[in-house]
């Protein structure tokens, strides 16, 4: 006779099978978990204590009323969410229809239009916003032709204006590759029964395409938003002070003041960065609609007519020309002998790059190992989270992925002076402190750029349906080879858009690497640029490097778009 | 991949023996670690003329801006870079209170005491002048010709009306040079006067850069037109073909630029090399370089000096007018920085608009303005000019320090997030008055 | 109002593939007609065409008349079903099926009725609020069907509908779609590769293959009258002897029949396994049994006649005892049963 009580215990299902996981997973997530504590939120604890403490060490809200009661302030708040939000809508207006073309229409360049969409996000340091100045300024090239010719100017790069029309330039792609990737992925049946029942055009897309698209589009607004809001270097370079950003970064590093104002402004920073991803993923809660759909197929490509493809052919070239025009500037730059006050350089050289490649070529090396190794990184452990929140039922899991969401908000000068902090006592054999080692940077770039590995690889692995790995599994693959064999082929273009994002934001990243670097030896091409912009002499080859950078990036990013195009060709629909 | 490093260790471990034997031959370390925030003009000719004299000693230069600077070090004590090479006298004087730097007093003789008013080296011996910098006025020539403007010549010339949204400055809360030369300007034209004109400078300038290069880098884009900037800013962007040229006014900072030794340094013997071969004649010499175009604290070195270059010693325009007090200057400092934020950096657009309503409106009454006018005009006048703070008040060691480290048991008067509100509210205000007072006087007579 | 479907010598290409070859097919109006085919046949590629996602080589297609083939998709008032339902997940049930009817100058309360009364007649009013999220999958087919309804167009079309439902929704399902075509009188095309199926609904069908009409007639005609091999052993079993007709005597190795009418020279003979009669006994051919299956309703035997081997199928009656495997038996086929192809 079984009493309950036996029956009971009896039905004990032991852990593992209760959360689907072995302990090769466990040991993962735990692996990710100490990479995140170690150098996430443990420096970052140690920089915003301070915004939490009084002079003497207790601890006290008092800074952050006073960061309420100050007016200068709470008007650099608004500015800050003021630019935020209008930079999503600029963006969006170059992005969306861009996106929707790429979408539609047969391109024969695709793959360059893809890779030029990519390229706006390296935009080097310092040289960037001076090619900016330099075409858009008061006295740039387009406003001294203006004026020339009409006797008008427009204040592209005045005040708010100039940060909202520089970071919409920088920032699109997000929406761009987000939007385009929801797009494809829309089955196309959906767009063919709208059209059956009469839609087309406009209504075809404001009611049917876009919204099903729309997790996508708030994906990349949502990511456009938090970087804007936690960008110092534009509105710095811009002279623009009167946002959160640029407050935060003057306070932090003012010499001989012990101000806990900018450490308050970084924790109000880093909260409102989280609020607005939270926001996101709560509007898309229940919009889950690309598991919803069974194919993909993306929209119905057409060819244009003559006429179309001549309109279209403008759009893009216009828009390119617009998104590309700091690197435009940057490289003018670089060939030129004096550049002042004309719309033009007064003459070309390439003494510039001669410079370069005789001075700073190992920066070059750097930048390539340390940016390609913090990609790896991001992707593998992205990856491995993604995988670990998909696909099994391990506790903690979905913590853990909201703490690696969150890096993309804290600010890279925070995160270097707590990883300072932390580490430079650690001293490895030969003396060197661990927090200067060149590893360290590494880290530094990784953990802030592991959000955008892992949504990628997320969204990958959500198109990918479970019975494959399961059919894998049944006819006797482990879990590892499943991985290998059929995970990692198939969901490798979302894994290599992961990888790309990582590389190219990290090659041209600048707030963390000032903070680490110690010998010039170690440093990337990034640090080489702001040394070279400190002086007159200098303008040229760091404008040199700053092309230099941009080549390097664009070089992976066209590589890696072909490696994820023909991944994509394999799982395309058939017609019949 | 693992093969280069390999590489590159044996090699660097090879390399570093020899250098070793050489170095231990020499009696100074086979390394030296140097922070600047100097630009790379200035320390490659330097960092190799050191290598040169002592073969076997490998030079390491980082570079950051002085702020960043700082905050590195104050992380780092435990293992410190071995000399800190900056302009800004006030970055050492913040090491010199945090005790990061180490006492020395070079051996090199033929060096001027004061430059001006200014002493060259610090007192208790902390750190040492090697170089000398004045403060003026850079402009860009095809700008200014575009715009039909004449070149200026004095500070008192940028209160002009035509310069107005022409000019820049960097904040001196960014810029310890500019910091000074504010301060020369409280001292040497008093107070309230000082701040009166550099608040009617201020309805003049077109951005506050946070910088000290953003102010020449812009001048030299032609992005604005005029900049008051460091000298050699001005000078080697000459040099370097940009259509600009530099004058330095009659009231004008001459300070030095230093070296120090940071304390619990590794490398004392090199530092101590290092900063003696910036004292000597031949690493003076270098300073006439027309890429670094500093002034040279060893009087021998102007005899061979090309005809025109500045000589603070001799030329007694320079430097000179201001009898300058270090202590008043290091009491307020912080306060005086904070101040010229609230009042013009982050308030620059109501300043502006202020500034420009008041010379509109002068422009418009002329000379025959009535009584009433000219009343209102000189309210505004007074309003946009004012500072909410009296000298006595600045120098308060309460007040003065509730901007600085508190050492525990000190009191202050309040949080300086409180004074800060206190006084962006008053700028506020009194810019938006004095606009409305413009106003009025121009709709008059 | 029903109307007609004329697809006259319609070609398409896929690249360089030519996908049909000059298809000719008239569909009656309010006539459900079914296009019958193995997959890759080109039955959806040419359903498509007719919705107007894709434009003929060669050749018009017409409704009611009217050449349609210029006419984009959004324009022709065509009703098409998807094989995966095509629900937008972002909107309720009502509004999908309220989707097509907003392109109209329509009220608001003429739409929510109309919507009202064609999710009445799938029996779907309760569901109107719900997300197609929240139905099972003979629910969504449903609301497909609604949404293509309410529109009341002039052709309805199919694509598979019943391929993702299990067997026994798909027997309710194909009744309901037939009562409910029958009531609204629209013309219907079919697509479909389940003999089955189209036999239980289609008025005509069209057997396609390797993009050609192999046969277009009544269920029954195709059944009994196939026109060549492929829609013989297509719509069922059926037994094809490959031998020789001559002087009204078909011969083949091992097999012979008198009787067939039919000119002389080589010859295919089609006859049916229920067509054939197994007994033991005298009289016929005779075979032995090499294989036997029990199918419920019928016992399927797999008999070899001389060097023929042959599918026979016979009714199964409770207490009858079916024939051995190995034992010897008489096979009697009927020459009015049989079909001559060529």
């Amino acid at each position: 006779m079984v009493d309950a009580a036996t029956a009971h215990r009896a039905i004990h299902v032991p852990a593992a099978v209760r959360w689907q996981a072995s302990p090769a997973q466990t040991a993962a997530l735990l692996l990710i978990a100490l990479f995140l504590v170690a150098f996430l939120i443990v420096p970052i604890l140690r920089v915003i204590v301070v915004a939490f403490t009084d002079r003497d060490g207790t601890f006290t809200m008092v800074h952050f009323g006073d960061f309420l009661r100050t007016g200068l302030l709470r008007e650099a708040f608004w500015n800050s969410i003021y630019v935020g939000v209008m930079t999503i809508v600029v963006a969006s207006v170059i992005a969306v229809p861009l996106a929707t073309l790429l979408a539609r229409y047969r391109f024969r360049s695709a793959a360059l239009i893809h890779t030029l969409g990519v390229v706006p996000l390296v935009m080097p340091p310092f040289v960037g916003a001076v090619a900016m100045q330099l075409i858009w300024g008061r006295n740039g090239t387009v406003n001294l032709i203006l004026f020339d010719w009409f006797g008008f100017r427009i204040p592209f790069m005045d005040g708010l204006n100039g940060v909202i029309f520089v970071e919409a330039l920088h920032y699109f792609p997000f929406i761009l590759l987000n939007l385009s990737a929801s797009l494809a992925n829309i089955d196309s049946s959906m767009e063919e029964s709208a059209q059956n029942l009469g839609a087309h055009g406009v209504t075809l897309f404001s009611r049917i395409i876009f919204p099903l698209a729309l997790p996508g589009y708030v994906a990349g607004a949502a990511l456009v938003f938090v970087k804007v809001f936690d960008d110092l270097a534009t509105p710095l370079l811009l002279n623009v002070s009167n946002m959160l950003a640029p407050q935060a970064y003057l306070k932090i590093t003012s010499v001989g003041l012990a101000d806990p104002m900018g450490y308050v402004i970084s924790v109000i920073m880093v909260g409102c960065s989280l609020a607005a991803v939270g926001l996101a993923s709560l509007a898309l809660k229940g919009r889950d609609f690309a598991s919803q759909q069974r194919g993909g197929g993306g929209l119905s490509q057409r060819t244009l007519g003559r006429a179309g493809t001549i309109a279209a052919a403008c759009l893009v070239i216009v828009t390119l020309a617009l998104v590309l025009s700091p690197h435009v500037g940057i490289f003018l730059l670089s060939i030129a002998t004096v550049w002042s006050f004309a719309p033009l350089p007064d003459g070309f050289t390439l003494a510039h790059y001669a410079t370069v490649l005789r001075e700073a070529a190992p920066m070059i090396g750097n930048t390539v190992l340390y940016c390609g190794l913090a990609a790896f990184i991001d992707v593998v452990l992205g990856a491995m989270l993604a995988y670990l929140v998909l696909r099994t039922r391990l506790p903690g899991r979905r913590l853990i992925e909201q703490i690696a969401m969150s890096a993309v908000a804290i600010p890279g000068l925070v995160l270097g002076i707590g990883l300072l902090r932390t580490y430079y006592d650690v001293v490895l054999p030969g003396g060197q402190p661990l927090a200067t080692f060149w590893l360290m940077l590494v880290i530094a770039y990784a953990v802030r750029r592991l959000p955008y590995a892992m949504s990628a690889a997320g969204a990958a692995l959500q198109q990918l349906h479970g019975s494959l790995e399961e059919a894998a599994e049944n006819l006797g693959a482990g879990k590892l080879r499943v991985l290998a064999r059929i995970v990692v082929p198939l969901t490798a273009g979302g894994l290599f858009a992961g990888f790309v994002t990582s590389f190219a934001t990290a090659a041209v990243e600048l707030s963390a690497t000032l903070i680490l670097v110690t010998h010039a030896a170690d440093a990337p091409l990034s640090y080489g640029i702001y040394v070279y912009m400190q002086s007159a002499a200098g303008r040229g080859p760091g404008a040199a490097l700053g092309v230099i950078a941009v080549v390097v990036v664009a070089i992976a990013t066209f590589m890696a778009y072909r490696f994820a195009a023909r991944q994509r060709g394999l799982r395309s629909r058939e017609m019949f | 991949m693992l093969r280069v490093t390999t590489l590159r260790f044996c090699g660097a471990v090879v390399a570093g023996l020899f250098a070793l034997s050489t170095a231990h031959a020499q009696g100074i370390e086979d390394r030296l670690v140097i922070i600047t925030s100097f630009s790379k003009d200035v320390t490659t000719p330097f960092a190799h003329a050191f290598e040169k004299k002592y073969p076997g000693t490998r030079v390491e230069v980082q570079n950051r801006n002085t702020a960043a600077a700082v905050a590195f070090l104050r992380e780092t004590r435990s293992n410190p870079p071995d000399i800190f090479w900056a302009s800004a006298p006030d970055a050492f004087e913040v090491l010199k209170k945090n005790s990061l730097l180490r006492s020395y007093r070079p051996k090199a003789q033929g060096l001027a005491d004061k430059i001006g008013a200014y002493p060259v080296n610090d007192p208790d011996g902390f750190y040492a002048g090697f170089a000398a910098s004045g403060y003026g006025i850079m402009y860009n020539t095809r700008y200014l010709r575009a715009h039909s403007l004449p070149a200026p010549k004095e500070w008192d010339d940028l209160k002009k009306p035509i310069y107005s949204g022409h000019v820049g400055i960097s904040a001196p809360s960014r810029s310890g040079t500019t910091h000074l030369t504010v301060e020369t300007i409280l001292q040497g034209e008093g107070w309230d006067k000082g701040w009166a004109s550099l608040l009617e400078i201020g309805g003049n300038l077109t951005q506050v850069s946070d910088r000290s290069f953003g102010v020449p880098d812009a001048v030299n884009s032609g992005q604005y037109g005029i900049g008051i900037v460091i000298d050699f800013f001005g000078l080697s962007a000459k040099a370097s073909g940009f259509p600009v040229e530099f004058v330095y006014p009659t009231v004008t900072a001459i300070v030095p630029a230093n070296v120090g030794i940071i304390a619990n340094a590794r490398n004392e013997k090199a530092a101590e090399a290092f900063v003696e071969l910036l004292l000597s004649d031949e690493g003076q010499q270098i300073l006439l370089d027309p890429k670094i175009q500093r002034l040279p604290v060893r009087l021998s070195t102007y005899e061979r000096a090309p005809a025109a270059y500045p000589n603070p010693f001799k030329d007694t325009r320079l430097g000179t007018a201001v009898r300058f007090d270090v202590d008043l200057s290091e009491a307020r400092y912080e306060l005086v920085n904070s101040l010229y934020d609230r009042l013009i950096t982050f308030r620059l657009k109501e300043l502006n608009a202020a500034w420009k309503t008041i010379h509109d409106a002068e422009a418009k009454l002329g000379t025959n303005a009535s009584d009433a006018a000219k009343r209102l005009i000189g309210d505004a006048r007074r309003l946009a000019s004012s500072v909410p703070v009296r000298e006595s008040e600045a120098a308060d060691k309460s007040i003065a320090g509730s901007f600085q480290e508190v050492k525990p048991g000190q009191k202050v008067a309040g949080r300086q997030a409180e004074f800060e509100e206190k006084w962006d509210s008053f700028a506020v205000k009194n810019y938006a008055e004095a606009k409305a007072f413009a106003e009025k006087a121009a709709a008059g007579r | 109002m029903a109307r007609g479907v004329e697809i006259e010598r319609v070609s398409f290409d896929y690249g360089a593939t030519r996908v049909l070859h000059e298809v000719g097919i008239q569909i009656q109006p309010g006539e459900f007609f079914a296009f019958l085919g193995p997959s890759g046949s080109g039955k959806t590629t040419l359903l498509r065409l007719i919705a107007g996602f894709g434009r003929p080589s060669a050749g018009r297609i017409l409704i009611g008349g009217r050449d349609l083939t210029d006419t984009p998709p959004w324009r022709r008032n065509i009703g098409m079903v998807f094989q995966s339902y095509a629900l937008w997940p972002h909107m309720s049930v009502a509004k999908n099926v309220a989707f097509g009817l907003e392109r109209r100058a329509l009220s608001r309360r003429e739409i929510a009725s109309k919507v009202e009364a064609a999710l009445d007649l799938v029996g779907l009013r309760a569901l109107a609020g719900r997300r197609p999220a929240q139905l099972s999958g003979g629910q969504q087919q449903r609301v497909a069907l609604a949404r293509t309804l309410v529109i009341e167009p002039d052709v309805l079309l199919l694509d598979e509908p019943l391929s993702n439902l299990d067997a026994k929704l798909r027997h309710e399902m194909r009744a309901e779609l037939k009562s409910l075509q029958r009531k609204l009188n629209v013309t219907t095309i079919y697509v479909t590769h389940d003999q089955e199926e189209a036999n239980a609904t289609a008025d005509r069908i069209a057997v396609i293959e390797g993009g050609r009409v192999q046969q277009i007639g009544p269920p029954v005609d195709l059944y009994d009258r196939p026109t060549n091999r492929f829609v013989a052993s297509f719509l069922g079993t059926v037994n094809l002897i490959d031998g020789r007709i001559e002087a009204g005597r078909f011969f083949a190795d091992g097999l012979s029949l008198d009787g067939v009418t039919a000119d002389g020279g080589p010859a295919c003979l089609a006859i049916r396994p229920q067509d054939i009669e197994l007994h033991e006994g005298t009289g016929g051919l005779s075979a032995s049994v090499t294989a036997r299956e029990f199918l419920g309703g019928i016992v399927r035997y797999r008999v070899r006649v001389g060097a023929q081997d042959v599918i026979v199928e016979s009714a199964h009656r409770r207490g009858a005892t079916p024939h051995q495997v190995g034992s010897k038996v008489m096979l009697r086929l009927d020459p009015r049963c049989v079909t001559i192809l060529r």
